[in-house]
C-alpha cells in the first residue's frame, strides 16, 4: 500500500475513534483467494452490522447478538473466526463450492436472482382507492361497459397499439383504429388500477394527457371506477371533502363535485369494509343516506360501506341451539365472530366478503363445527375448516377416479400444502372452484395420497421430484 | 499480446469450430447436428424493423408468432438458434434427440424439431430448425410466459440494435459492404466498437481486466455478467463483494452466488468502471457454448448504452444514449 494511502487510513481510523457513531467503520466483505472474508467492526451500530449481514447473505443472523460477541449464527452458516485485531473480527468462508456450480446456461442462475425492483414493474399492486387525473380526458367509459382509450394525432403513422397490464403488455394485440383525429381502442376492464402505454410504429409512448404516471418506465395509470359517493342537499355549501379509512382520513385530497344538485365523487374503491365521513365547510357529518354507522373507540361515528360479494351462510337444523356464529379467515376468525339469524329450518346470514379463498366454521353454542353442507375443506394452522371461494375465477376438474376416497388440489397458490383444497365428486368429476391471482400457477391433484399431474391439461413442466407439475396461466 | 500467442489462440478457437461433422463432442457434451443444413434465409419487406421490447427482470423480451401461436420470446445471443419451451411445444415432431449431458443430471429431454413459420412483425422465417427444451426456470424466475429463445442464427444477416432506454429493438438490413445504410442509421455518436468472433453461433468478444486478456461470451439473456471463479482469483485481488446469496438449483441443490464490483474492464477501445459481475464456475457453461470462456458479458455490461451487433461485419458497437 502506498504510504500516502496509509496515512489517510490512519487519519480516518483516528476520526473513527473520535466520532464512533458517524464515522465510517471498517466492516467489509471482500473476496480473498479461495475464501470470502467478512470483517466486522465491533464498534459498528446495529444498522451497519445488519447491512453487512444482508450483504453476506446471512438472513437469520441477529446483529445485536453479534455485537455482544455471540457469533453462533455465523458459525452455523459455515463461517470460521480467523482472527481478531483490535475491534475488527475476521470471519472466513471457503469458496471452493463455487467450483461445483453445475449450471450450463447463464439464465439458469441469473433468472433466479431477485431484482432490486419491487414486485413486477408494469403490473400495479392493489390499492385502496384511485381517482384519475387527466389534463384532457383520453380514456373514458362507454355505455356498452367497454373502456375507450384515445390517442390524439399521429395520423401520419402506420400503426398504433394499446398495450398495458390488461393485455399482458402485448406488442401485437391491442391494435388501435384510426379516426380523423387520432387512434382508438376499446377494452373490457374490471374495476381496478391499470398501467398502459401506446406503441406507435414500434415506439413506446405514454399518454401525455394523463397526469398519473407510474414510478416505473413512465407508464400511464388509469383507474376503472366502481363506486360513486353521493351527498344530497347542502346546496349552499362551498366545499365538501370526503375522507375515509381508504385514504387515511386525509382531509385535503378528495373534494366532492356538484353535479345536477348532488354532491358526488366517483372513484375506484377496493373491496372490503371502509369507514367514511364528509367535511362540509369545516363541519363533520356522516352520510345521511347510509344507515350503516359505527361508533369507533374514539367516540366518533362513521358511515360504513361494505364492498364485495354477498355470500349466504346457512346451517340447517340446530334449532335448539341458543346461538350460532360464523368465523373465518375473511374476518380474522375470533376477532369478529358474526351471529347467524334463526330461521324456520335452521340458521342463516348474508355477508359481504371481498373476493378470495377462505376457510370458515360455524360456532354452535361455543362448539366449532365445519359446514355440514359444504363438501370442500382446507387446512389452516393444522385445523380442517370448510373452504369457500368468493368470486372464483377458475374451476379445477378431474374426470373419473370414481372410486377414489379423496382428491385434493395442491399448488403454488396454497404452497403445495398436501391437504390443499379438498375436491368434491359430482358423479362424473372431482371439482373445486378457486380464486387465483393473474399469472402462472403450478398445481397437482392428490388422489388418495398419490400426487398426479392433471390428465386433462396438456401443459406441464419438470419439477425437482422429476414427476412434473401442471401449468396454468390465469389472465 | 505478442502475435505468436494470438496465432495460437486463434488456432485453439478455430480447430473445434472447423469440425464439419454432424456430431461434435466437447467436454463430454455431444452436439448433434452442430452444422446442419443452413436454415432458409428469412424474408421481409423492410429496411429497418422497429420492434417494441418488453422487459422481464433484465431480460429482453419481444413478441413473435410461431405457426399459429403468439407470445413472448427472449432475445438470447447465448443461444445458437431458435429454442422453444417444452411446456408448450413438446408435441412437435422429433427430428433428432439432443444428447446434452442434462442440466445437473435432471432428465434432459431436449429434442430438435422444425417449425413451419416464425414471424417477428414483418420478418418471416419458414421451415426453421428449433430445439425444444425446458425453459420453466425463466418463467418461474420472472413470472412471464416464455415461448422460446431467439438465438443468433436467426439474426445472422442483420444488424441488431437494442435501446433499453426506450425499450426498442431495431433489426436492419445491411448494404453490400455489410453496413447499415446511412439513411437508415438511428444512432450516430459511437462510443465504443469491438470486433467479435462467431464460434458455434456464440458471440465471443475479447476484453481485458487489469491488463489480463480474457474471452467473454456476449449473452443478451444473461441478467448479470459472469466471471469464472478460477480466473477471477488471479485477476483481481480483494474484490469488493456487493452481495452473497444462495439460490436453489434444479434438483434442490443450493448454489452460492457472489456478486462483486471491480474497475478496469476494457472492451473494444473503452474502459468500463464499477463493473458488477457474478463470480461462478463457467466450466459447464463453456461447454454449453462449445468453448472455454473466461466470462460472460450480460446485462450489467450492455445496459450501459445502446448497442448494435452487426452480425455480418462481426462488430459490436455501443452508443451514448442521446436524449434527442
Amino acid at each position: 500500500m502506498k504510504r500516502g494511502a496509509y496515512i489517510v487510513i490512519v487519519f480516518f481510523a483516528m476520526i473513527c475513534m473520535a466520532l464512533p457513531v458517524s464515522a465510517q467503520k471498517r466492516s467489509n466483505l471482500i473476496m480473498g483467494s479461495d475464501k470470502l472474508v467478512l470483517l466486522i467492526d465491533m464498534r459498528s451500530s446495529k444498522t451497519e452490522v445488519d447491512t453487512l449481514l444482508k450483504k453476506a447473505g446471512l438472513k437469520g443472523a441477529n446483529a445485536a447478538a453479534i455485537l455482544k460477541g455471540d457469533f453462533s449464527a455465523l458459525q452455523k452458516d459455515g463461517w470460521t473466526m480467523a482472527k481478531k485485531r483490535g475491534n475488527i473480527v475476521e470471519f472466513d468462508s471457503p469458496l471452493e463450492n463455487l467450483n461445483k456450480n453445475p449450471q450450463i446456461k447463464p439464465y439458469l442462475i441469473t433468472t433466479k436472482i431477485d431484482n432490486d425492483d419491487e414486485g413486477s414493474p408494469g403490473y400495479p399492486t392493489d390499492v385502496n382507492f384511485g381517482i384519475n387525473n387527466f389534463a384532457k380526458v383520453t380514456v373514458h367509459e362507454l355505455p356498452s361497459g367497454l373502456t375507450r382509450f384515445f390517442l390524439p394525432g399521429y395520423l401520419q403513422n402506420r400503426r398504433a397499439l394499446l398495450s398495458g397490464n390488461f393485455n399482458n403488455w402485448s406488442t401485437l394485440k391491442g391494435v388501435m383504429a384510426k379516426t380523423d383525429s387520432g387512434w382508438i381502442a376499446d377494452v373490457k376492464l374490471k374495476p381496478g388500477k391499470y398501467e398502459y402505454k401506446f406503441i406507435v410504429d414500434g415506439h413506446w409512448i405514454n399518454d401525455r394527457y394523463n397526469n398519473l404516471v407510474a414510478d416505473h418506465d413512465d407508464n400511464s395509470i388509469y383507474f376503472r371506477y366502481n363506486y360513486t359517493f353521493k351527498l344530497n342537499g347542502n346546496a349552499n355549501a362551498h366545499k365538501i371533502i370526503l375522507t375515509g379509512s381508504f385514504n387515511n382520513w386525509d382531509a385535503n385530497s378528495i373534494i366532492m363535485e356538484k353535479s345536477g344538485g348532488v354532491w358526488q365523487k366517483q372513484m375506484y374503491l377496493h373491496d372490503g369494509t371502509q369507514a367514511y365521513r364528509f367535511l362540509v365547510d369545516g363541519k363533520w357529518i356522516t352520510d345521511p343516506a347510509n344507515s350503516n354507522k359505527i361508533q369507533g373507540d374514539d367516540g366518533i361515528i362513521n358511515s360504513i360501506l361494505n364492498l364485495g360479494e354477498t355470500v349466504i351462510f346457512k346451517l340447517d337444523g340446530y334449532t335448539d341451539a341458543k346461538k350460532v356464529y360464523v368465523g373465518g379467515s375473511f374476518n380474522n376468525w375470533e376477532r369478529g365472530l358474526i351471529p347467524l339469524t334463526k330461521t324456520k329450518t335452521g340458521w342463516a346470514l348474508s355477508l359481504i366478503i371481498p373476493p378470495g379463498n377462505y376457510g370458515y366454521k360455524f360456532v354452535v353454542d361455543d362448539k366449532w363445527i365445519t359446514d355440514p353442507a359444504n363438501p370442500r375443506s382446507m387446512v389452516e394452522g393444522g385445523i380442517v375448516n370448510s373452504f369457500i371461494s368468493v368470486k372464483p375465477n377458475y374451476t379445477f376438474k378431474l374426470s373419473g377416479f370414481n372410486n377414489a376416497k379423496s382428491v385434493h388440489l395442491a399448488g403454488s397458490f396454497n404452497n403445495f400444502d398436501k391437504f390443499g383444497y379438498s375436491m368434491a365428486f359430482n358423479g362424473s368429476e372431482w371439482t373445486v372452484s378457486v380464486r387465483l391471482k393473474p399469472g402462472k400457477q403450478l398445481y397437482k391433484f392428490i388422489v388418495d395420497d398419490k400426487w398426479i399431474i392433471d390428465p386433462g391439461n396438456k401443459l406441464y413442466e419438470p419439477n425437482q421430484y422429476n414427476s412434473g407439475n401442471s401449468v396454468l396461466w390465469i389472465e | 499480446m505478442p502475435k505468436f500467442y494470438l496465432l495460437v489462440l486463434f488456432l485453439f478457437f478455430c480447430c473445434p469450430g472447423a469440425a464439419g461433422s454432424e456430431k461434435v463432442i466437447l467436454d463430454g457434451i455431444t452436439f448433434k447436428n452442430v452444422n446442419p443444413d443452413p436454415d432458409p434465409s428469412p424474408t421481409g419487406d423492410f429496411k429497418t424493423l422497429v420492434i417494441p421490447i418488453k422487459r422481464a427482470g433484465n431480460l429482453i423480451v419481444i413478441e413473435a408468432q410461431i405457426d399459429t401461436l403468439e407470445g413472448n420470446f427472449v432475445l438470447d445471443t447465448g443461444a445458437p438458434y431458435l429454442v422453444l419451451n417444452e411446456t408448450y411445444f413438446r408435441d412437435l415432431p422429433h427430428a433428432a434427440e439432443q444428447e446434452s449431458a442434462g442440466i445437473n443430471g435432471a432428465a434432459g429431454s431436449s429434442f430438435t424439431t422444425y417449425v413451419r413459420n416464425l414471424n417477428i412483425l414483418d420478418l418471416h422465417y419458414s421451415k426453421l430448425r428449433a430445439d425444444v427444451t425446458d425453459l420453466s426456470s425463466i418463467e418461474n424466475g420472472r413470472g412471464i410466459k416464455i415461448l422460446g429463445l431467439l438465438g443468433t442464427r436467426l439474426l445472422a444477416d442483420f444488424a441488431v440494435t437494442v435501446d433499453l432506454f426506450r425499450n426498442t429493438l431495431y433489426i436492419q438490413k445491411l448494404d453490400e459492404n455489410g453496413n447499415i445504410p446511412e439513411a437508415e442509421k438511428v444512432f450516430h455518436d459511437r462510443f465504443m466498437v469491438s470486433p467479435f468472433k462467431m464460434l458455434n453461433d456464440v458471440i465471443l468478444m475479447k476484453g481485458t481486466v487489469n491488463d489480463n486478456s480474457l474471452w467473454f461470451a456476449f449473452d443478451s439473456a444473461a441478467e448479470t455478467s459472469l466471471l469464472d471463479y478460477r480466473r477471477s482469483k488471479k485477476l483481481i485481488p480483494d474484490m469488493e463483494v456487493i452481495s452473497r446469496s444462495k439460490i436453489m438449483g434444479i434438483g434442490g441443490t443450493s448454489i452460492e452466488v457472489i456478486y462483486t464490483r471491480f474497475d478496469n474492464l476494457v472492451v473494444g477501445d473503452r474502459k468500463y468502471m464499477k463493473n458488477r459481475i457474478m463470480i461462478t464456475s463457467l466450466e459447464k457453461m463453456g461447454s454449453a457454448y462449445g468453448y472455454k470462456i473466461d466470462g460472460v458479458l450480460g446485462y450489467d455490461f450492455f445496459v450501459r448504452g445502446i448497442f448494435t451487433i452487426n452480425f455480418v461485419k462481426k462488430e459490436f458497437e455501443m452508443y451514448i444514449y442521446n436524449n434527442q
